[in-house]
């Protein structure tokens, strides 16, 4: 179906500017009817390699082979790219109909069809895709899942053989994410399609029947899914994370020097099976000497220091409180003129040094919860008191800005200065600080985001993970106490996220408050000491994530799911019932299976 | 948040109104703003007031709507009105100083008033309360369509307007966000001297625009991966026929061109002065 043989691809190279080489000597095909991913880092080619694919892009050297038609062979790029549609990422820029009925009508409009076949299409389209309901709405009133559904429907509608996802998943929340992801299997089973994935969701990787490592332009890796991700450390080297259920599985493994299959531990149901069998037979002797070390001894780390937490938060009278909300409710009118409730009642205290956690389903109300807390929506019936000042005031609500920091999803969007250090010194230059002040904060914001050493550069010439950065830093270079981000990690690939939080935890350590807004459960739980749940507009839970994780029938009914990791350790409270669940890296739980495991063997 | 609600004005219905024919609906606008401003005796514009009404009452259109719509003319009624009053010469009825109101002006205000006011609510009732800014978009389209003969890019130029209307929304959200996140890094668009509000502003148009771009880039490719290759070939899909309706219409409409530019100079005249004020 899709053959690239030694395709290499370089930008900016006619332009004068820095050549950069994005696709080297690459080759690999894709077979008709297949599921394909192309996992990689942010920035390794894999979005180049989507656009050679159906002519966007042409090669440099090598040739790109799609139905047997070559990519530069000018007569067939139009019949290239309707057999190989395109879902890009962001779900806004992508539609081009006033409504959802023309936008899927562009594409077979574009082939010249007579009116009743567009018709015909464009039904069918909607049909398949589920939206039918949705026919005569504005692309602008849909939710980001029934834009990117709505973006497949309009590729449908051009009869394609493949279907390219270009990180098509990856603005989503993770309900829409995996209703778009259910969508595209039903597709590649009822009709023989093919998917090219590019994506750094691991979940949507294990799904494929081939993945591709792409670094550097270049595959590092490859295989099935099963045998790609058993190799670990080179998956993880290629900044990629393992399933958690594999990762568990393979740590066990090693621990007991038990032998596996990669197939075996696979699925989730696979890996737990496989690792109830070994632990259930375990005995310390089968282990050599310096591998039962490190069973018995494994750290008992998490139950003191989980403790120590639980003692914080039960004191938590003791401490100060720097936000008090009490009784807020908060409510507009949509552009579809109905009132929306965005709030209602809500009451919360925020404590002085926590890490707060703020989760819950897409328009549950997290984000006008935090800009009520630095005023930018004004408390119009309830009371927000933030370090002691009611902002009802509107006056102190100016005061009390440059002692609450914002940050807006995606707030690369809001750079506008000629170069990074300006940029970042706009929040400190606006709160009248002596030029001396302004640079030392511009430093310490830059050097604690990574980006002291690219002050000089336009901000509109960085990658977007940098300028993600840079404009983090822009928001902490006012030092404010109290820190608010909304899905700080979005978009970002594991390796990426992971480095960002633990560079925003510094702040934590350093005294600062932090209210993290996000629909990741697993990496909140792991972060923060307490975690809000906001279901519709009220609070559904508020409390330790030991507490807020330990009913799954509570998480799904606010659309939220476990961590991977605790949903693995509660299969096997029955094989130990002392078994410590509240583990949220698979290291943690490998850790924790293998301690009770340990005591188990002793106690018998 | 004003642009949007100007933006989706159009009050979906099923009435008569609604059903015509866009590109009528357009060229009725036009035709009765001529008409209207060229009523210069009383009883044509009497009678394209009992017009109004009864397409108003047809439209089914609240009156409260079709009233707001008169609203950002307001300014610009009341000022000729005004210029009326106070300059045509004639019997003198009232005088402030050194303003003196004629009783020719009275009348000659009040039928400009009512002139201005008829257009402004024929003008939306027609168009932008009964037909949707897409259904302008096309209509536009076709009624350009034969500048095509003298190399007007039509199609380019409505595929442009359909996309405006596309996106608009979705950056008048984004400018809301920007701002927003740019008054939490503490801009001030309220207070200060002119040129801190400017400095404001760009810390809101710089992102916008280069956003814009960013977007106008991304929909080009997305275009192109979707075929697009410009051009006349494209299959039409709201190319609509006129309907028996829209026929009769385009008669009535033709029937008040003629009263204004044929009955109108050959009627008698009125017995009380001021009837043919201008």
């Amino acid at each position: 179906m899709i053959r690239f043989n030694d395709v290499s691809f370089t930008y900016g190279a006619n332009e004068g500017q820095l050549p950069i080489r994005a696709v080297d000597h690459l080759s690999f095909h894709v077979k008709k009817g297949s599921h394909v991913a192309l996992l990689g880092r942010n920035g390794s080619g894999k979005s180049t390699i989507a656009r050679l694919i159906n002519g966007l892009l042409l090669p440099d050297e090598g040739s790109v082979i799609v139905g047997g038609m070559d990519t530069r062979d000018s007569l067939d790029i139009f019949e290239i790219r309707r057999i190989c549609g395109m879902v890009f990422q962001n779900p806004d820029n992508q539609l081009i109909g006033t409504t959802v009925a023309d936008d899927i009508a562009f594409g077979p409009c574009n082939l010249e069809l007579s009116i009743d076949e567009v018709n015909s299409r464009v039904d069918e389209a909607l049909r398949k895709a589920g939206l039918t309901d949705l026919r005569d709405r504005a692309p602008h009133n849909l939710s980001g899942g029934q834009k990117q559904k709505l973006a497949i429907a309009s590729v449908l509608a051009m009869e394609p053989e493949c279907i390219i996802l270009d990180e098509a998943t990856s603005m989503l929340d993770p309900s829409s994410r995996q209703s778009v992801m259910e969508l595209i299997l039903e597709l590649k089973d009822k009709s023989d399609i093919s998917i090219v994935q590019i994506t750094h969701h691991m979940e949507e990787a294990v799904l494929a029947d081939y993945v591709y490592v792409i670094s550097e332009g270049r595959i590092t890796l490859e295989g099935i899914p099963a045998e790609v991700f058993d190799q670990f450390e080179r998956v993880r080297a290629e900044g990629l994370s393992i399933p958690t259920h594999i990762e568990i599985a393979r740590r066990i493994a090693n621990a007991t020097t038990a032998p596996y299959r990669p197939e075996d531990i696979f699925s989730f149901d696979g890996a737990v099976s496989f690792v109830r069998s070994v632990l259930s037979q375990f005995s310390p002797s089968d282990v050599p000497g310096n591998r039962r070390d490190a069973i018995d001894k494994s750290p008992s780390k998490s139950v003191e220091s989980e403790d120590r937490r639980v003692d914080d938060v039960a004191h938590e009278s003791d401490c100060e409180r720097v936000v008090e909300i009490s009784d807020l409710s908060f409510a507009y009118v949509s552009d579809a003129g109905d009132p929306v409730k965005a709030l209602k009642n809500v009451s919360l205290s925020v404590y002085k040094g926590e890490i707060l956690g703020i989760l819950g389903h897409t328009g549950s109300g997290k984000s006008t919860l935090i800009q009520h807390i630095n005023g930018i929506l004004p408390s119009k019936k309830g009371t927000v008191v933030v370090l002691g000042r009611d902002l009802s005031d509107r006056k102190v609500v100016r005061e009390i800005r440059r002692h609450v920091g914002l940050l807006f999803q995606y707030p690369e969007d809001q750079l506008f200065e000629e170069t990074v250090a300006l940029d970042i010194a706009f929040a400190p230059k606006q709160l009248n600080r002596t030029p001396e002040q302004v640079e030392r904060s511009v430093l310490r914001a830059a050097k604690r985001l990574g980006v002291d050493s690219i002050l000089h550069r336009s901000p509109f010439e960085l990658s977007g993970g940098q300028r993600r950065r840079v404009a983090i830093a822009g928001v902490l270079a006012a030092d404010p106490d109290i820190i608010m981000m909304d899905e700080p990690a979005a978009g970002f690939d594991p390796a990426g996220r992971d480095d960002l939080f633990s560079d925003l935890m510094t702040l934590a350590d350093e005294g600062a408050t932090l209210l993290i807004v996000s629909h990741d459960m697993e990496t909140m739980a792991s972060l923060c000491d307490r975690i809000l749940i906001l279901n519709d507009g009220e609070i559904a839970g508020c409390g330790t994530p030991r507490e807020m994780t330990s009913s799954s029938e509570f998480l799904e009914s606010v659309s939220l799911v476990l961590p991977s990791s605790k949903r693995f350790l509660n299969r096997f409270v029955d094989l130990f019932p002392n078994l410590d669940t509240n583990c949220y890296t698979a290291e943690e739980a490998a850790d924790s299976l293998l301690r009770a495991t340990a005591e188990e063997y002793s106690a018998n | 948040m004003k642009a949007r609600s100007m933006l989706g004005r159009s009050v979906p219905g099923t009435s008569l109104v609604h059903r015509l024919d866009a590109r009528i609906k357009f060229l009725g606008a036009i035709v009765l703003m001529v008409a209207t401003l060229s009523a210069r005796d009383v009883r044509v514009l009497g009678f394209f007031l009992l017009w109004t009404v009864v397409i108003a009452i047809i439209s089914q259109i609240k009156i409260k709507v079709i009233m707001r719509s008169i609203r950002p003319l307001l300014f610009i009624i009341i000022f000729a009105t005004l210029l009326h009053l106070f300059t045509v010469e004639g019997h003198v009825f009232l005088r402030l100083g050194a303003l003196k109101i004629t009783r020719e002006g009275l009348i000659s205000g009040g039928l400009t008033a009512l002139r201005l006011a008829l257009m402004v609510v024929n003008t939306s009732m027609f168009l932008t309360l009964t037909t949707t800014p897409l259904a302008i978009a096309d209509a536009l389209e076709s009624l350009l369509s034969p500048l095509a003969y003298l190399h007007f890019p039509v199609h380019e130029f409505a595929m442009m307007m359909s996309i405006a209307l596309r996106f608009v929304p979705t950056l008048l959200d984004e400018a809301d966000k920007i701002m927003k996140a740019q008054s939490s890094r503490g801009a001030d668009y309220d207070t200060g001297g002119p040129l801190r509000r400017m400095r404001g502003l760009v810390s809101i148009l710089v992102p916008l625009f280069i956003s814009s771009f960013r977007r106008a880039d991304d929909l080009a490719i997305a275009m192109e991966a979707r075929c697009y290759r410009g051009g006349t070939a494209r299959t039409r899909l709201h190319a609509s026929k006129l309907k028996a309706i829209d026929i009769v219409f385009s008669f009535i409409l033709l029937g008040l061109l003629l009263l204004v530019f044929v009955v109108q100079p050959h009627l008698p005249l009125l017995a009380f002065p001021g009837g043919l004020a201008s």
